[in-house]
This record gives structure tokens, C-alpha cells and sequence, in this order.
């Protein structure tokens, strides 16, 4: 499989008073293509600074990134990126802030009519699509801002803790569309997330990522058939990655 | 369809029939107080009188609310379409946002209102003085909010909207303008609010015409009554004005949290 991404001793420091203080790496990491990655780590150890880079919004202090074989030095448009924060406009309904991504690429939405239904319907979000933001769940908005940052069928998809202001149930429950969309497009997914178990259900790989300064220290191939649903959690192998995983964070002193 | 609009009518009865009855109270006090402390009529008429005796003179009225309403408007219209380009120009633009705008808060601090005799003396007593002072009130408040508004688009939606590879002006119309709008509303309110008393105080220092003069003149001839007939179409010119903005508020921004209902 090709490389999509290759990450080359990237690091990011900020000025302070005392110095550059190093916020995250340096880091290399090679991610190929259709895998889904998750880059695990506590808050503040700059696994989102990574994402951010990875998309061209922020720039690296130090080293080279690629995408597709070419290098990242503004922000790319041939990626999808779900952000912490929801990124639907509450001005216009959930249909049309679907169209906002494509009429903002120059696309018609006319020509998107079926992909915009399919993708509503495999987040369960059918009949839903005239509602406002306000109007819905915070589960819900998640998955319109899904169908919103996918709609354009990105092959490469950045994921900056979708999931992590919702409550478990709904956290469950949108990990299995995730996956769902994931294993029919199999788009590069590359998920900022600090759940280990979300890690470990959803990824093809783990990275582990110390805290401050941020450093990509451990790397765990999650070799588990797909789909992973709840069951997969009673399996044993399951539960031993999830304690292997744990114990590492606990050397960090994190946990 | 009926019956909602009958429901409707009588929740709103249920809510703000205290209001009414304390505005009949507060009028009928007055009336009768005017008798028991036997106020005398060149220092204040009972609200009855007011009604007859303005009624009198309603032609003078009328033409003078349309002059200080068409001072009013003109000034507000004219503040509302510099202040915003003008305030979207300083939140682009880095040498604009070190000049210009740092000079518009400083003037900000200056009353407005102080101006006022300078510009009747260099401009005469016609309508441009008044327009330009009602201007001068509406104009800081609106574009201080614009660059607000402007100026602080959330960084999720900035990164999305530079993602999609989408021109600064598609951005612009799609994305930045819509989440502005709530914010230069509130400008544009507290500048409708404030419009009115600009046109007054503007007829208040050199006029021959206008509902501030009328107030003035009136005044002078001992005649509370007609004075607080011109205060009361004043309020009425403020209210309305308020009013219309507050419609194409809801009619442009229905989706704001401050324009849902219950």
C-alpha cells in the first residue's frame, strides 16, 4: 500500500520568556494508506498540534510533513477535518451545511443529492436534514458535522476528538457509524483522541504520545478483524491491549 | 389558524396586563394629582389636556415629526452603510487597524454631542448640520461593533473555511458576513436608539424647524403641555426606528439565539 502520509522529525515549539519551549516532538511516522490511525495521548501533549499540521493550519518548527507525495505547506484542500469544536453554521439547516463544504469547494450540490442521503442515512440522521444545529442533540450535531466533513469524499480523513464532548452512550453509538463509513470508503483516517479504548476499537495503529514535551514513544498494531462492535470489548485480546496501553500510561505518571 | 391567533392574543393578555394597568395608574395619578396639588397650567397640564390642546396644533406637529424623522433616518442610513464597510475595511486591513481605528476610539471618547454648535455655525440651520450630528451619534457605536463582529470569527469555522481552498470573497459572503450579522445588529440598535437624541439636541441649538425646536419654542411660551406633546412623537420617531430594526433583525438573523422564542 502507498504512503499518504510521511512525517519527518516534525516538532513544535512555542517562544516564552525562558526559551522555546517544546510543545510536541520531534516526531516520524509513516501512515499508509486506508489505515486508520489514532494518536493517543493525555490533553496538552499536542497530539491535536499534530493534526493541525498534518492539514497545513499550523506550521512545524522543525522537520518536513507529506501528504499524497507532496509536501504541506499551506492548508490542504484535498482532506476532510473534523474539528474539536462543531463546525455547523447555525444559520442553516443540517442540509445546508452539508452544501456549505461543496458550495465553498465550487461544487454543485445538485450533482450531490445521493451522497448527501446515503450519508445521512448511515449516521441515522434521515428526515433530519431541515432541522437547525440548535435544534439538535449534541450526538446529533456530531453526526451532521460527520456527513459535513465527509461529504466531499475526502481520501484522507483528520479527526481532532470528534467524539469527546459527548456522553458514552453517544460516543458508542457514532463510533459505529464512524467505523461503518470507514471499512465502505476506507479513506487514511488520522483521529486525535484520549480515550484509549476508542483507540483501540476504532484504529488499524495506535500511537502513544508521552506528555509535555509531546513525543510519539510507542507504537501499537491493533490486529483485530473488523467490525469491532461492542462485542469486541468481552474479547481478550481486546483487554490486553487496553492494559498493555494503560500500563504505558501509567509510566508517564498520566494515570 | 384562528383559534392560534386568539390563544396567542390571550397569553399575551395574561402576561402584560400588569404592565397596562401600571401605565393607566401612573397616568391617572398624574391627572388627578395636577387638581389635588393645584399645579398651575404653565408647569405641568394633566394628560388629558395634553391630548386636547395637541390635538390643536397637529398640523405644526406632523411636519415637524417628518423633518426630525427625516433628519433622524438620513443620519442613521448614512452611518449604518460607512460604519460597516469601514469597520470590515479595519479588520482586514493591518496598517487601517494601527491608524484608523485606535483614532476612532479616541474620538469615540469625545461627546458627539459637543460638536454640535460648530457644526450649525459652519453648515447654517438647514438639514445637513442636524444629519451630520445624528450621524456623528450613530456612526461609533456601529462601526466598533463591525470590527467586534468581524474580528472574531471562531478559529474552528476560520480553519474550516480555509480547508475547502474557498477565495477570501466566498468566504467572505458565505461565512463571515452571516456570523457578523449578530454582533453589528446590537450596534445598530444602541445607534437607533441614540439617533433621536442627536436630531433634538442638534434643533435644540440652531433650528427653525423640528420637533427639538418645537419643544424649545413651546417651552419659552410656557406651554408644557405642547412640550410634552413633541417629547411623546420624539419617543414615538425612536420607538419606530428601534422598531424597524429590530424586524429586519429578525428577518436576517431568525437562526440567533437572541431572536428564538420561549
Amino acid at each position: 500500500m502507498n504512503t499518504t502520509i510521511q512525517i519527518q522529525g516534525v516538532s513544535k515549539s512555542f517562544e516564552t520568556d525562558e526559551g522555546p519551549l517544546v510543545a510536541f516532538g520531534p516526531a516520524d511516522l509513516d501512515i499508509k494508506q486506508g489505515e486508520f490511525v489514532s494518536l493517543l495521548g493525555p490533553s496538552g501533549c499536542g497530539k491535536s498540534t499534530l493534526l493541525m499540521m498534518l492539514a497545513g493550519l499550523e506550521e512545524p518548527s522543525s522537520g518536513k510533513i507529506f501528504l499524497n507525495q507532496t509536501p504541506v505547506q499551506s492548508p490542504r484542500n484535498d482532506i476532510g477535518v473534523m474539528f474539536q469544536e462543531s463546525t455547523l453554521v447555525p444559520w442553516r439547516t443540517v442540509l445546508g451545511n452539508i452544501e456549505l463544504q461543496l458550495e465553498l469547494r465550487g461544487k454543485r450540490p445538485e450533482n450531490f443529492r445521493e451522497q448527501i442521503d446515503s450519508l445521512l442515512n448511515s449516521v441515522s440522521m434521515k428526515g433530519m436534514e431541515k432541522r437547525m444545529p440548535h435544534e439538535l442533540s449534541g450526538g446529533m450535531q456530531q453526526r451532521a458535522a460527520l456527513c459535513q466533513a465527509l461529504i466531499h469524499q475526502p481520501q484522507t480523513l483528520l479527526l481532532d476528538e470528534p467524539l469527546g464532548k459527548l456522553d458514552a452512550m453517544t460516543r458508542e453509538n457514532i463510533r459505529g457509524d464512524l467505523q461503518r463509513l470507514w471499512l465502505d470508503k476506507k479513506p487514511t483516517v488520522v483521529m486525535v483522541t484520549h480515550s484509549i479504548e476508542e483507540a483501540v476499537q476504532m484504529s488499524t495503529r495506535v500511537y502513544l504520545i508521552s506528555p509535555r514535551p509531546g513525543k510519539i514513544d510507542k507504537v501499537v498494531d491493533i490486529e483485530m478483524d473488523y467490525p469491532r462492535n461492542l462485542a469486541v470489548k468481552q474479547n481478550p485480546r481486546f483487554i490486553q491491549y487496553l492494559a498493555d496501553i494503560h500500563s504505558v500510561f501509567h509510566g508517564y505518571g498520566v494515570l | 389558524m384562528k383559534g392560534k391567533v386568539l390563544k396567542r392574543l390571550v397569553r399575551w393578555i395574561s402576561e402584560s396586563w400588569m404592565m397596562f394597568a401600571f401605565f393607566a395608574c401612573f397616568f391617572l395619578l398624574w391627572e388627578w394629582s395636577i387638581d389635588w396639588f393645584e399645579v398651575p397650567q404653565y408647569i405641568l397640564n394633566k394628560p388629558s389636556e395634553i391630548i386636547t390642546n395637541s390635538a390643536a396644533d397637529l398640523p405644526r406637529l406632523m411636519q415637524y415629526t417628518y423633518i426630525t424623522g427625516l433628519e433622524t433616518v438620513l443620519g442613521f442610513v448614512v452611518a449604518i452603510c460607512l460604519a460597516i464597510p469601514i469597520g470590515v475595511a479595519i479588520t482586514f486591513s493591518n496598517i487601517l487597524r494601527r491608524t484608523l481605528y485606535p483614532f476612532l476610539v479616541s474620538v469615540e471618547m469625545v461627546p458627539k454631542i459637543a460638536f454640535a454648535p460648530l457644526f450649525i455655525s459652519w453648515l447654517g440651520f438647514g438639514l445637513l448640520p442636524k444629519v451630520i450630528i445624528v450621524f456623528l451619534v450613530c456612526f461609533f457605536p456601529i462601526v466598533l461593533n463591525a470590527i467586534l463582529a468581524f474580528g472574531s470569527l471562531s478559529q474552528e469555522l476560520d480553519r474550516f473555511s480555509q480547508i475547502t481552498g474557498a477565495s477570501q470573497i466566498k468566504i467572505f459572503l458565505k461565512i463571515r458576513i452571516p456570523s457578523a450579522l449578530p454582533q453589528c445588529f446590537v450596534g445598530i440598535k444602541y445607534a437607533a436608539i441614540n439617533a433621536t437624541v442627536g436630531a433634538a439636541i442638534a434643533e435644540f441649538i440652531g433650528s427653525d424647524q423640528g420637533l427639538g425646536f418645537y419643544i424649545q419654542i413651546v417651552t419659552g411660551n410656557m406651554r408644557p403641555d405642547l412640550a410634552f406633546a413633541g417629547i411623546f412623537l420624539l419617543t414615538l420617531l425612536g420607538l419606530g426606528l428601534f422598531g424597524i430594526v429590530t424586524f429586519v433583525e429578525r428577518l436576517m438573523i431568525p437562526w440567533h439565539i437572541s431572536q428564538r422564542r420561549g
